[in-house]
């Protein structure tokens, strides 16, 4: 069933070009899951061109020091207020962003709340209170296991190489308190616990590695009805 | 608290009592660690007042007008530092439990599934 999702995921988008381990080209290879099984051939003459390309598979291990790498020299001070602000102003004008799935791991070795969020420009997540930033810093996070834009998707097995989005933070703040309560019945126990959970605040800013389109609409985000006449349209 | 860009916090009043022993603390903190405090945000107005008789508290304005108090009695400098930092780095919003974690005005790029999209 997973397989013939696939093919119709095919024959729908125009293009999808997925990262793979290094193979020598065949002729029609296209690698659709995130499965590490080998490609998976497909017949299919609605395709208008394909791409692939190979690269060395990076172990989670040393992705997260790179990470750690970047962000410290990424991490720049408030003077990055006036940038931010730019960046804000053009973000609201798109209408359609890349979209993608990221994992968040950028903090030194583990993975914020281990949680992964599918995220575009502008919008804000709110994550584990991530110990090493400040308000106002930027931080790049490349664990990006998924791209997509309107007419692209680049799927990463696990994790795309090139892939990162920027975010900004935006706040650290406790959450509102929950109490945790705990009773036995006839046993004379009762315990209440308060408890406020720190959380950050983080602004997604950019996505880098997909083309990006800037469709400018009436302002109404066109719903799936009209957008998939365009698309067929462009893969034919 | 930096929404866009912009600091969140406008003003903080550190009310203090120059008899009361609740304000000890918070006495100490305003000798040893609050001008650090004041030059590293200097978009921040911090204003020291006098109550007295009564215990000490840090009063944050934000920039949507929200309030917020944080009562510091018998609190050591260290701690009255932690929960001024604090104040600084969150907005205004009042504290209420999260409906979600992500917040976005593009739920979907490639266009929401109905039952009525054919691939």
């Amino acid at each position: 069933m997973a397989h013939r999702r696939c093919l119709l995921s095919l024959a729908r988008h125009a293009t999808a070009i997925i990262s793979q381990k290094k193979m020598p080209p065949l002729s029609a290879v296209e690698v659709l899951t995130r499965k590490p099984n080998p490609a998976i051939t497909i017949p299919n003459s609605e395709l208008s061109w394909f791409s692939f390309w190979s690269h060395s598979r990076h172990f989670s291990s040393s992705k997260s020091e790179d990470s750690e790498t970047e962000v410290e020299v990424e991490m720049e001070e408030a003077s990055d207020v006036e940038a931010e602000n730019d960046n804000a102003a053009s973000d609201l004008g798109r209408d359609y962003s890349p979209e993608e799935k990221e994992a968040e791991a950028v903090a030194i070795g583990y993975k914020i709340g281990s949680h992964q969020f599918k995220v575009s420009n502008g919008d804000s997540i709110f994550t584990e209170r991530l110990k090493f930033c400040e308000v106002n810093d930027k931080l790049i996070l490349n664990k990006v296991l998924l791209l997509g834009s309107p007419t692209q998707t680049i799927i990463g097995r696990p994790i795309l190489p090139d892939a990162a989005v920027h975010a900004v933070v935006e706040e650290h703040a406790l959450d509102a308190k929950v109490i945790i309560f705990k009773k036995k019945r006839r046993k004379n126990y009762r315990r209440t616990k308060g408890h406020r959970q720190e959380l950050t605040k983080l602004r997604i800013t950019d996505i880098q590695g997909i083309e990006k389109q800037e469709i400018k609409t009436d302002g109404k985000p066109l719903k799936a009805a009209v957008k998939n006449p365009e698309k067929i349209a462009a893969a034919v | 608290m930096a929404l866009r860009g912009v600091w969140q916090l406008k003003k903080l009043i550190v009310s203090y009592c120059d008899w009361g022993g609740s304000s000890r603390g918070i006495r100490a903190f305003m000798e040893s660690e609050l001008p650090t405090f004041k030059e590293k945000n200097p978009q921040l107005e911090v204003v020291p007042e006098l109550i007295r008789g009564q215990h000490p508290h840090l009063k944050g304005f934000y920039k949507n007008k929200n309030e917020r108090v944080v009562c510091v009695k018998n609190m050591t400098p260290e701690d009255i530092l932690l929960y001024a930092t604090r104040l600084r780095n969150a907005l205004g919003r009042k504290v209420v439990k999260l409906k979600t974690r992500h917040v976005t005005k593009h739920p979907s790029v490639q266009g929401t599934w109905t039952t009525d999209v054919k691939f």
